[in-house]
Protein backbone atom coordinates (compact mmCIF):
# COMPACT_ATOMS: atom_id res chain seq x y z
CA UNK A 1 0.00 0.00 0.00
CA UNK A 2 1.26 3.24 -0.86
CA UNK A 3 2.09 5.64 1.65
CA UNK A 4 -0.38 8.18 -0.06
CA UNK A 5 -2.98 6.32 0.60
CA UNK A 6 -2.14 5.87 4.36
CA UNK A 7 -5.09 6.38 6.84
CA UNK A 8 -5.01 6.20 9.79
CA UNK A 9 -7.60 5.88 12.81
CA UNK A 10 -6.54 9.44 14.00
CA UNK A 11 -6.90 10.74 10.81
CA UNK A 12 -10.01 8.90 10.21
CA UNK A 13 -11.50 10.94 13.09
CA UNK A 14 -10.40 14.75 12.52
CA UNK A 15 -12.28 14.19 8.71
CA UNK A 16 -15.22 13.13 10.53
CA UNK A 17 -15.06 15.84 13.00
CA UNK A 18 -14.44 18.08 10.38
CA UNK A 19 -17.51 16.65 8.06
CA UNK A 20 -19.36 17.19 11.31
CA UNK A 21 -18.76 20.22 12.12
CA UNK A 22 -20.59 21.02 8.57
CA UNK A 23 -23.23 18.44 9.31
CA UNK A 24 -24.02 20.74 12.13
CA UNK A 25 -24.09 24.01 10.33
CA UNK A 26 -26.26 22.70 7.40
CA UNK A 27 -28.49 20.92 10.04
CA UNK A 28 -27.65 17.54 8.51
CA UNK A 29 -28.08 14.74 11.35
CA UNK A 30 -24.51 13.37 11.57
CA UNK A 31 -23.22 12.62 15.29
CA UNK A 32 -19.96 11.15 16.58
CA UNK A 33 -20.56 8.22 19.15
CA UNK A 34 -17.85 6.50 21.25
CA UNK A 35 -17.45 3.14 22.52
CA UNK A 36 -17.57 2.73 26.05
CA UNK A 37 -14.45 1.20 26.65
CA UNK A 38 -11.65 2.76 24.35
CA UNK A 39 -11.19 5.61 21.66
CA UNK A 40 -12.67 4.75 19.19
CA UNK A 41 -15.65 6.02 17.72
CA UNK A 42 -17.54 6.32 14.81
CA UNK A 43 -20.24 8.70 12.69
CA UNK A 44 -24.00 8.29 12.83
CA UNK A 45 -26.89 9.15 11.31
CA UNK A 46 -30.38 8.66 11.70
CA UNK A 47 -33.37 9.46 9.71
CA UNK A 48 -36.50 8.66 9.22
CA UNK A 49 -38.04 7.94 5.79
CA UNK A 50 -42.25 7.35 5.22
CA UNK A 51 -42.64 4.99 2.44
CA UNK A 52 -45.58 6.19 0.57
CA UNK A 53 -48.67 3.77 0.64
CA UNK A 54 -50.77 2.91 -2.70
CA UNK A 55 -53.72 5.16 -3.00
CA UNK A 56 -56.30 2.90 -5.23
CA UNK A 57 -58.98 4.40 -6.64
CA UNK A 58 -62.08 2.07 -7.50
CA UNK A 59 -64.10 2.97 -10.27
CA UNK A 60 -66.38 1.83 -12.57
CA UNK A 61 -64.16 2.32 -15.68
CA UNK A 62 -60.29 1.88 -15.64
CA UNK A 63 -58.73 1.92 -12.46
CA UNK A 64 -56.67 4.78 -11.71
CA UNK A 65 -53.47 3.85 -9.59
CA UNK A 66 -50.76 5.41 -8.06
CA UNK A 67 -48.14 5.61 -5.23
CA UNK A 68 -47.88 8.84 -3.33
CA UNK A 69 -48.14 10.20 -0.01
CA UNK A 70 -51.44 9.75 1.85
CA UNK A 71 -51.97 14.33 1.73
CA UNK A 72 -54.62 15.73 0.90
CA UNK A 73 -52.25 18.01 -1.95
CA UNK A 74 -50.66 15.02 -3.36
CA UNK A 75 -54.07 13.45 -4.17
CA UNK A 76 -55.58 13.51 -7.71
CA UNK A 77 -59.31 12.32 -7.96
CA UNK A 78 -60.26 11.85 -11.37
CA UNK A 79 -62.85 13.71 -12.54
CA UNK A 80 -66.37 12.03 -13.21
CA UNK A 81 -69.45 10.82 -12.10
CA UNK A 82 -68.41 7.34 -10.58
CA UNK A 83 -68.76 7.01 -7.04
CA UNK A 84 -64.83 6.96 -5.98
CA UNK A 85 -63.86 4.65 -3.01
CA UNK A 86 -60.16 4.85 -2.18
CA UNK A 87 -58.16 3.35 0.05
CA UNK A 88 -54.67 3.91 1.57
CA UNK A 89 -52.48 0.74 2.16
CA UNK A 90 -49.24 0.09 3.82
CA UNK A 91 -47.79 3.33 4.47
CA UNK A 92 -44.90 2.90 6.75
CA UNK A 93 -42.26 4.80 8.76
CA UNK A 94 -38.74 3.23 7.98
CA UNK A 95 -35.98 3.93 10.11
CA UNK A 96 -32.50 4.45 8.53
CA UNK A 97 -29.24 4.02 10.36
CA UNK A 98 -25.67 5.03 8.62
CA UNK A 99 -22.67 4.44 10.61
CA UNK A 100 -19.51 5.35 9.44
CA UNK A 101 -16.79 3.18 10.92
CA UNK A 102 -12.88 3.13 10.62
CA UNK A 103 -11.48 -0.38 9.42
CA UNK A 104 -7.98 -1.15 10.90
CA UNK A 105 -7.51 -4.16 8.62
CA UNK A 106 -8.45 -2.11 5.31
CA UNK A 107 -7.49 1.29 6.55
CA UNK A 108 -10.09 2.99 5.15
CA UNK A 109 -13.72 4.04 6.35
CA UNK A 110 -16.29 1.72 5.90
CA UNK A 111 -19.98 2.75 5.74
CA UNK A 112 -22.62 0.48 7.76
CA UNK A 113 -26.38 0.95 7.32
CA UNK A 114 -29.47 -0.42 8.59
CA UNK A 115 -33.28 -0.24 8.15
CA UNK A 116 -35.71 -0.87 10.40
CA UNK A 117 -39.63 -0.73 10.43
CA UNK A 118 -41.06 1.39 14.19
CA UNK A 119 -41.86 -1.87 15.52
CA UNK A 120 -38.30 -2.83 15.18
CA UNK A 121 -38.75 -5.34 12.17
CA UNK A 122 -35.61 -4.85 10.15
CA UNK A 123 -35.80 -4.49 6.77
CA UNK A 124 -34.37 -7.54 4.76
CA UNK A 125 -31.76 -6.89 2.00
CA UNK A 126 -33.76 -7.35 -0.59
CA UNK A 127 -36.42 -4.22 0.36
CA UNK A 128 -33.21 -2.18 1.29
CA UNK A 129 -32.14 -3.43 -2.27
CA UNK A 130 -35.17 -1.35 -3.88
CA UNK A 131 -33.89 1.58 -2.40
CA UNK A 132 -30.63 1.49 -4.81
CA UNK A 133 -30.30 3.45 -7.44
CA UNK A 134 -31.08 1.89 -10.54
CA UNK A 135 -27.92 2.93 -12.28
CA UNK A 136 -26.18 0.93 -9.47
CA UNK A 137 -27.89 -2.26 -9.57
CA UNK A 138 -27.09 -3.84 -12.68
CA UNK A 139 -23.32 -3.65 -11.78
CA UNK A 140 -23.89 -4.44 -8.44
CA UNK A 141 -26.29 -7.47 -9.09
CA UNK A 142 -23.63 -9.20 -10.72
CA UNK A 143 -22.06 -10.18 -7.99
CA UNK A 144 -23.94 -9.01 -4.58
CA UNK A 145 -22.37 -10.95 -1.99
CA UNK A 146 -18.67 -9.08 -2.51
CA UNK A 147 -20.98 -5.59 -2.65
CA UNK A 148 -22.64 -5.61 0.17
CA UNK A 149 -22.81 -8.25 3.21
CA UNK A 150 -24.29 -8.58 6.27
CA UNK A 151 -21.70 -7.87 9.60
CA UNK A 152 -21.29 -7.98 12.98
CA UNK A 153 -21.22 -4.01 13.54
CA UNK A 154 -17.77 -4.54 15.24
CA UNK A 155 -18.81 -1.63 18.62
CA UNK A 156 -22.12 -2.31 18.89
CA UNK A 157 -22.20 -6.03 18.10
CA UNK A 158 -25.81 -6.07 16.29
CA UNK A 159 -26.03 -6.96 12.45
CA UNK A 160 -25.67 -4.16 9.97
CA UNK A 161 -25.03 -4.17 6.37
CA UNK A 162 -21.89 -3.41 4.96
CA UNK A 163 -20.37 -1.89 1.83
CA UNK A 164 -17.08 -4.25 1.29
CA UNK A 165 -14.14 -1.51 1.62
CA UNK A 166 -12.11 -3.77 -0.96
CA UNK A 167 -11.83 -1.38 -3.76
CA UNK A 168 -12.12 1.90 -1.69
CA UNK A 169 -8.43 2.42 -2.00
CA UNK A 170 -8.99 2.10 -5.94
CA UNK A 171 -11.40 4.70 -6.20
CA UNK A 172 -9.90 7.61 -3.79
CA UNK A 173 -6.63 6.99 -4.87
CA UNK A 174 -6.80 9.39 -8.02
CA UNK A 175 -9.14 11.90 -6.21
CA UNK A 176 -5.96 11.93 -3.78
CA UNK A 177 -3.16 11.98 -6.01
CA UNK A 178 -5.11 14.77 -8.23
CA UNK A 179 -5.61 16.73 -4.99
CA UNK A 180 -2.01 16.14 -4.03
CA UNK A 181 -0.84 17.48 -7.47
CA UNK A 182 -3.16 20.86 -7.41
CA UNK A 183 -2.01 21.43 -3.53
CA UNK A 184 -5.40 21.11 -2.42
CA UNK A 185 -5.98 19.19 0.64
CA UNK A 186 -9.30 16.67 0.56
CA UNK A 187 -11.70 15.46 3.12
CA UNK A 188 -11.18 12.03 2.81
CA UNK A 189 -14.74 11.37 4.33
CA UNK A 190 -16.46 13.90 2.44
CA UNK A 191 -15.06 12.55 -0.80
CA UNK A 192 -15.50 9.19 0.14
CA UNK A 193 -19.26 9.34 1.58
CA UNK A 194 -20.20 11.23 -1.91
CA UNK A 195 -19.03 8.38 -4.36
CA UNK A 196 -20.58 5.30 -1.84
CA UNK A 197 -23.64 7.11 0.01
CA UNK A 198 -25.56 7.31 -3.43
CA UNK A 199 -25.13 3.81 -3.53
CA UNK A 200 -27.45 2.88 -0.40
CA UNK A 201 -29.61 5.94 -0.75
CA UNK A 202 -27.31 8.15 1.22
CA UNK A 203 -26.85 11.52 -0.12
CA UNK A 204 -24.99 14.14 0.77
CA UNK A 205 -26.06 18.13 0.22
CA UNK A 206 -24.26 19.67 -2.18
CA UNK A 207 -22.84 22.38 0.54
CA UNK A 208 -20.25 19.16 1.74
CA UNK A 209 -19.17 19.91 -1.84
CA UNK A 210 -17.45 23.37 -0.87
CA UNK A 211 -15.84 21.76 2.17
CA UNK A 212 -14.79 18.88 0.19
CA UNK A 213 -11.20 20.62 -0.07
CA UNK A 214 -9.51 23.82 0.23
CA UNK A 215 -6.18 25.09 -0.80
CA UNK A 216 -3.51 24.48 1.19
CA UNK B 1 -2.53 23.23 -20.78
CA UNK B 2 -3.83 25.03 -23.91
CA UNK B 3 -7.72 24.89 -24.50
CA UNK B 4 -9.30 23.58 -27.71
CA UNK B 5 -10.47 26.28 -29.62
CA UNK B 6 -13.81 24.45 -31.11
CA UNK B 7 -16.68 25.79 -30.32
CA UNK B 8 -18.51 23.61 -27.09
CA UNK B 9 -20.80 20.65 -29.09
CA UNK B 10 -23.95 19.45 -28.06
CA UNK B 11 -24.71 16.70 -26.03
CA UNK B 12 -26.53 14.15 -27.67
CA UNK B 13 -29.55 12.69 -26.45
CA UNK B 14 -30.02 10.06 -24.05
CA UNK B 15 -31.38 7.52 -26.55
CA UNK B 16 -28.49 8.59 -29.16
CA UNK B 17 -27.28 4.61 -30.70
CA UNK B 18 -24.05 3.91 -30.10
CA UNK B 19 -21.76 4.73 -33.35
CA UNK B 20 -18.67 2.87 -35.12
CA UNK B 21 -15.44 3.94 -33.65
CA UNK B 22 -11.62 2.60 -32.92
CA UNK B 23 -11.85 0.26 -29.84
CA UNK B 24 -8.72 0.64 -28.83
CA UNK B 25 -8.20 3.71 -25.99
CA UNK B 26 -5.27 3.68 -24.30
CA UNK B 27 -4.58 6.09 -21.07
CA UNK B 28 -2.09 8.34 -22.69
CA UNK B 29 -3.77 9.14 -26.25
CA UNK B 30 -6.94 11.06 -26.50
CA UNK B 31 -9.65 9.73 -28.03
CA UNK B 32 -10.86 9.20 -30.84
CA UNK B 33 -13.49 11.11 -33.00
CA UNK B 34 -16.95 10.93 -31.51
CA UNK B 35 -19.52 8.62 -33.49
CA UNK B 36 -21.27 10.41 -36.54
CA UNK B 37 -24.56 8.91 -35.23
CA UNK B 38 -24.69 10.78 -32.23
CA UNK B 39 -25.49 14.19 -33.67
CA UNK B 40 -23.41 16.46 -32.16
CA UNK B 41 -23.51 19.83 -34.20
CA UNK B 42 -24.35 22.70 -32.92
CA UNK B 43 -27.40 23.86 -33.32
CA UNK B 44 -29.29 19.96 -34.15
CA UNK B 45 -30.29 19.58 -30.35
CA UNK B 46 -32.26 22.76 -29.50
CA UNK B 47 -35.86 22.50 -29.54
CA UNK B 48 -38.12 24.91 -31.40
CA UNK B 49 -38.90 27.79 -28.94
CA UNK B 50 -36.82 26.41 -26.54
CA UNK B 51 -35.58 28.92 -24.03
CA UNK B 52 -33.81 27.24 -21.86
CA UNK B 53 -30.40 27.85 -21.78
CA UNK B 54 -27.62 24.99 -22.17
CA UNK B 55 -24.89 24.47 -19.93
CA UNK B 56 -21.50 25.04 -21.05
CA UNK B 57 -19.72 21.98 -19.38
CA UNK B 58 -15.91 21.41 -19.01
CA UNK B 59 -14.47 17.55 -18.67
CA UNK B 60 -11.30 16.67 -17.26
CA UNK B 61 -10.45 13.24 -16.77
CA UNK B 62 -8.16 12.18 -13.32
CA UNK B 63 -6.15 9.71 -12.94
CA UNK B 64 -5.43 7.06 -15.83
CA UNK B 65 -9.00 7.73 -17.54
CA UNK B 66 -8.69 8.17 -20.90
CA UNK B 67 -8.76 12.23 -22.14
CA UNK B 68 -11.74 13.10 -24.37
CA UNK B 69 -10.70 14.47 -26.98
CA UNK B 70 -13.57 16.70 -27.09
CA UNK B 71 -14.01 18.15 -23.84
CA UNK B 72 -16.04 21.28 -24.24
CA UNK B 73 -19.84 20.51 -24.29
CA UNK B 74 -23.61 22.25 -24.09
CA UNK B 75 -25.01 20.18 -21.69
CA UNK B 76 -28.96 21.02 -20.68
CA UNK B 77 -29.89 21.84 -17.39
CA UNK B 78 -32.15 19.07 -16.20
CA UNK B 79 -29.44 16.68 -17.60
CA UNK B 80 -28.51 14.09 -14.78
CA UNK B 81 -25.56 13.14 -13.50
CA UNK B 82 -26.11 10.02 -14.22
CA UNK B 83 -26.85 10.38 -17.58
CA UNK B 84 -23.47 12.52 -18.30
CA UNK B 85 -22.17 9.41 -16.71
CA UNK B 86 -23.68 7.44 -19.15
CA UNK B 87 -22.48 9.78 -22.27
CA UNK B 88 -19.28 10.02 -21.08
CA UNK B 89 -18.74 5.79 -20.33
CA UNK B 90 -20.41 5.45 -23.95
CA UNK B 91 -18.32 8.05 -25.64
CA UNK B 92 -14.87 6.35 -23.82
CA UNK B 93 -16.41 3.27 -25.06
CA UNK B 94 -16.21 1.60 -21.25
CA UNK B 95 -17.71 -1.78 -20.37
CA UNK B 96 -20.28 -2.30 -18.21
CA UNK B 97 -18.18 -3.46 -15.03
CA UNK B 98 -16.14 -0.13 -15.14
CA UNK B 99 -17.84 2.71 -13.12
CA UNK B 100 -16.92 6.25 -13.98
CA UNK B 101 -17.20 8.89 -11.18
CA UNK B 102 -18.07 12.79 -11.92
CA UNK B 103 -16.61 15.45 -9.25
CA UNK B 104 -17.41 18.99 -8.81
CA UNK B 105 -14.25 20.84 -6.96
CA UNK B 106 -12.40 17.52 -7.76
CA UNK B 107 -13.40 16.32 -4.97
CA UNK B 108 -16.84 15.48 -4.45
CA UNK B 109 -19.03 13.43 -6.40
CA UNK B 110 -23.14 14.73 -6.80
CA UNK B 111 -25.89 12.64 -6.45
CA UNK B 112 -27.01 10.64 -10.01
CA UNK B 113 -30.01 12.33 -9.86
CA UNK B 114 -28.24 16.27 -9.36
CA UNK B 115 -29.30 18.05 -12.52
CA UNK B 116 -26.51 20.07 -13.96
CA UNK B 117 -28.56 23.44 -14.00
CA UNK B 118 -27.74 23.62 -10.25
CA UNK B 119 -24.11 22.15 -10.34
CA UNK B 120 -23.48 25.10 -12.36
CA UNK B 121 -25.45 27.55 -9.84
CA UNK B 122 -23.63 26.51 -7.18
CA UNK B 123 -19.85 25.88 -8.98
CA UNK B 124 -20.03 27.63 -11.98
CA UNK B 125 -17.93 30.06 -12.87
CA UNK B 126 -16.90 32.16 -15.80
CA UNK B 127 -19.93 30.70 -17.61
CA UNK B 128 -18.92 27.04 -17.16
CA UNK B 129 -19.05 24.33 -14.58
CA UNK B 130 -15.68 22.25 -14.55
CA UNK B 131 -16.66 18.46 -13.92
CA UNK B 132 -13.79 15.62 -13.63
CA UNK B 133 -14.47 12.54 -14.40
CA UNK B 134 -12.59 9.44 -12.75
CA UNK B 135 -13.08 5.63 -14.52
CA UNK B 136 -12.44 3.30 -11.60
CA UNK B 137 -13.99 -0.24 -9.95
CA UNK B 138 -15.38 0.91 -7.03
CA UNK B 139 -16.89 -2.31 -6.17
CA UNK B 140 -17.49 -6.17 -6.60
Amino acid sequence: MEEDEFFGEKTFQRFCAEFIKHSRQIGDGWEWRTSKDCSEGYMCKTYFQIKPGTVVSHLGTSAHVQTCLPTEEALELPLDDFEVTETTTGSEVIKYEYHVLYSCSYQVPVLYFRASFLDGRPLALKDIWEGIHECYKTQMLQEPWDTITQQEHPILGQPFFVLHPCKTNEFMTPVLKNSQKINRSINYITSWLSVVGPVVGLNLPLSYARTASQDE
Amino acid sequence: MAEEPESALQLPPSTAADGEGPTEVSPETATPEPPSSAAVSPGTEEPAGDTKKKIDVLLKAVGDTPIMKTKKWAVERTRTIQGLIDFIKKFLKLVASEQLFIYVNQSFAPSPDQEVGTLYECFGSDGKLVLHYCKSQAWG
